[in-house]
């Protein structure tokens, strides 16, 4: 690893301590023979059930807007400035632009992150940024552009979609104008079971394809979708793996369908954001 | 610890101006075994990002004897910058730059002091208008407890270091940096002493401008 | 109509309150503002507490891994403590590499750590020369409201105090280690710090814990870290020059604080368990 001269450099190498645990012997095809023969999630959840959300704007004082997320473990702040002339940028352009950064904290994973954005931040502030696009008017913002930025401070699963859904309750009370209301929602897919809202050890069982005879279903994978409410439009599709037409098309559903189950929360944060506001 | 204190009453300066021809202002200046290098160059002009309407702005680079600068050498710029902000008349001089260069050459422990003196020499080479001049003092605490103003040559044996940065006028504190860990009491002894200390210093600093 | 007054002319704004000595905010000269703390609410990181000073907030996550001591110090582990100022927390701060006054803030902890030696480094270490702890402290500030450095010292020390790693054994014939995932002991933490910022305004009035619109239009500020009875960083960088009763009636406020912010550690810490 190159010496960061902007940092405090610890010892030139070092290793996660977890490497030389001895090994809990528990791979992902086991997990998942457990989770199906129980019928239920380790949690206690459903297939089929979203954990339960803490969602609260105005988590930040210094920003515009912000929002603070909480999905069991899963703890995402996001903030929204003010919006600003396009940096860089010599033409006049009719529509404005969002930029969106997502960065997972260094201490949020299993494995320590690095400061610098790595190759999987950088495609999931892609994701973030192009399902924003499509819920706010940019139109309304010529020549401006209004900054995004999602940190992670525990991951446990589908952080991307609370970075998402927050985002849009942090837009909105950064008085950004808006066409409709955003959420997102992660499913899992491991042998035609599908895992909503997966958890870390859920998303990692997820990823991979089974190998052993037992399993003749090669689908597994995720899928990420955001919906806009009101217009029942989806506004950005995310898959990795390998997943079959009729699954994907199931998939979707059961995703589309929880999305609806977020709607009410983030109208009832928003709605307490409007009353306080009037209040004072 | 009296026999430490006649002993060592002499801070053994040594400075020479003017010491590189491109620069506004120049010293090079010794605390002991400790040397550093600075020179000026202002009011120049400044960068757009930088620009400040009703006065001159501050930018300090600290370079280190070897090696490319880190984050300890970030916080050492800081303190100097933090530090001319204060003493340069600098709401004479809107929309310029005053930049402070700095270059270690020798480390005996007094680094911070010796590097704070040469600015403020260097400031008086090059001619810059200032509100008052600032001279600083570096003091030790060893393990015996004992105070003292020349760094111990055993680097274990400090217990505490304290730097006082202090103006001519009333003889405030400007800035105060300190490493190591210290009794309240301790930390007021070695502030007096300083303050003391620290005339010997700006007589020096005029007897050195008498001289070029 | 004060909120016009306060963007046209902030200094007048803050000077006409602190005439009737009272902040904007409602707080006496002296006054702090509430502080919380909340220990391990991460459980990916081995210790982790979240700080709130006012509105400023910082988390702290510490995560340890196993490396090689230095051969210059071979019987000492590493504490690496850095603070990034996200762009999050402000608009001031971009993304990119860390600013200067986030290295800056580094340094400072990074010093107060050192300086109080809260943690003897040689307990860090699991066999002479051959493997040691490593202990990454990241700090992150989510919100900037001014005192950002007692938020980041409380932060840490908190976080130290909570931090627990797994049983190492290390055979050295094999040079083999063997980590039992099961078996945690907490750190020692010798000494505990606690850090009080004051701003100077208008070259003579001191105000405690300053908001970070106190800090922008002040003269200068002051720092100062205390470590059990004792003092460990004195942190004046330029500014406003301060007498010495100024200087002692900082020391003492001081001295207040922290024996009322250690009993807050210890009942978050309590309250966690």
């Amino acid at each position: 690893m190159p010496v960061d001269h902007k940092r405090i450099n610890g010892p030139e190498e070092s290793v996660p301590y977890e490497l030389f645990a001895r090994l809990s012997g528990l791979t992902s095809e086991k997990a998942f023979e457990q989770l199906y023969k129980a019928g239920k999630r380790s949690d206690g959840r459903e297939f089929e059930e979203h954990r339960k959300i803490f969602l609260k704007n105005g988590a930040v004082s210094q920003a515009k807007g912000s929002a603070y997320i909480e999905m069991g473990q899963t703890k995402v702040i996001v903030s929204v400035f003010d919006p600003r002339e396009i940096p860089n940028r010599s033409d006049y352009s009719l529509k404005g632009e969002l930029y969106c950064e997502f960065k997972f904290a260094p201490f949020s994973c299993a494995k320590r992150r690095l400061h610098q954005q790595d190759n999987e931040e950088k495609q999931y502030s892609c994701i973030m940024k192009k399902a924003l696009e499509s819920a706010v008017c940019l139109h309304e913002l010529p020549n401006f552009q209004v900054d995004i930025y999602a940190l992670v401070m525990h991951n446990d699963g589908s952080a991307l979609s609370a970075a998402i859904t927050a985002a849009g309750v942090a837009l909105v009370e950064a008085g950004v104008p808006m066409y409709d209301i955003i959420t997102s929602v992660t499913v899992g897919i491991q042998q035609g079971v599908k895992l909503v809202d997966p958890d870390s050890l859920e998303e990692q069982m997820c990823q991979v394809q089974f190998l052993s005879e037992k399993y003749q279903d090669n689908n597994h994978g995720l899928l990420i979708i955001s919906k806009l409410h009101t217009q029942e439009q989806l506004c950005q599709f995310y898959q990795n793996g390998y997943v079959s037409l009729e699954v994907l098309k199931s998939g979707l559903e059961v995703l589309s369908k929880t999305c609806e189950v977020i709607v009410p929360l983030v109208q009832k944060c928003l709605i307490k954001h409007i009353t306080n506001g009037i209040k004072s | 610890m009296e026999v430490i204190e006649s002993f060592e009453n002499n801070l053994n300066l040594k400075c020479k101006l003017q010491v590189l021809s491109r620069a506004d202002g120049s010293a090079m200046f010794s605390e002991g075994q400790t040397v550093v290098l600075s020179a000026i160059y202002g009011p120049v002009e400044v960068k757009m990002q930088k620009l400040l309407i009703e006065k001159a702005s501050v930018e300090s680079v600290f370079k280190p004897k070897s090696g490319l600068p880190g984050v300890s050498d970030r916080y050492k710029e800081y303190l100097i910058k933090n530090i001319c902000e204060t003493a340069l008349a600098s709401a004479l001089y809107p929309r310029t730059a005053v930049l402070v260069n700095l270059q270690e050459m020798q480390n005996q422990g007094q680094l911070i002091s010796c590097a704070i003196n040469a600015v403020c020499l260097a400031c008086l080479d090059s001619g810059i208008d200032m509100k008052f001049l600032f001279g600083a003092v570096s003091y030790f605490l060893t393990k015996e407890e004992e105070l003292t103003l020349t760094p111990p040559i055993n680097e274990s044996s400090v217990k505490a270091m304290f730097v006082f940065v202090f103006n001519n006028t009333k003889g405030d504190v400007i800035a105060s940096h300190t490493e190591g860990r210290f009794s309240i009491d301790q930390y007021k002894t070695a502030l007096d002493i300083c303050r003391d200390e620290v005339k010997k210093v700006f007589i020096f600093f005029k007897e050195t401008l008498l001289d070029t | 109509m004060a909120e016009q007054y306060k963007s046209l002319h902030p200094a007048k704004y803050y000077r006409d309150h602190l005439k009737h000595d009272i902040r904007p905010d409602g707080r006496e000269l002296s006054d702090f503002r509430p502080v919380v703390i909340n220990v391990g609410s991460i459980k990916t990181a081995d210790g982790s507490s979240i700080v709130k000073i006012g509105n400023t907030t910082v988390v702290c996550g510490i995560k340890a891994e196993i490396s090689r001591p230095k051969a210059d110090a071979a019987t000492k582990g590493f504490l690496v403590p850095n603070v990034e100022l996200s762009p999050v927390c402000s608009s001031k701060f971009k993304p990119g590499p860390p600013s200067d006054q986030a290295q800056v803030l580094t340094q400072i902890i990074a010093d107060i750590v050192g300086n109080s030696q809260c943690i003897n480094l040689e307990e860090l270490c699991i066999f002479p020369d051959k493997i040691a702890w490593c202990l990454y402290a990241d700090l992150i500030c989510i919100d900037y409201d001014g005192s950002l450095i007692d938020a980041c010292a409380l932060a840490l020390i908190s976080c130290l105090k909570v931090v627990s790693l797994p049983e190492v054994s290390y055979d050295p014939s094999l040079d083999k280690q063997q980590v039992n995932l099961e078996k945690r002991t907490p750190i020692n933490v010798n000494s505990v710090f606690v850090s009080t910022t004051f701003a100077i305004f208008d070259d003579k009035l001191i105000l405690a814990d300053p908001t970070v619109e106190e800090e922008n239009l002040c003269t200068g500020t002051l720092t100062i870290v205390t470590c059990n009875d004792e003092l460990c960083y004195v942190h004046k960088p330029g500014g406003s020059p301060l007498v010495d009763e100024q200087m002692s009636d900082c020391i003492e406020k001081c001295m207040n604080r922290s024996n009322s912010i250690k009993k807050l550690i210890k009942t978050a810490i309590l309250e966690n368990i």
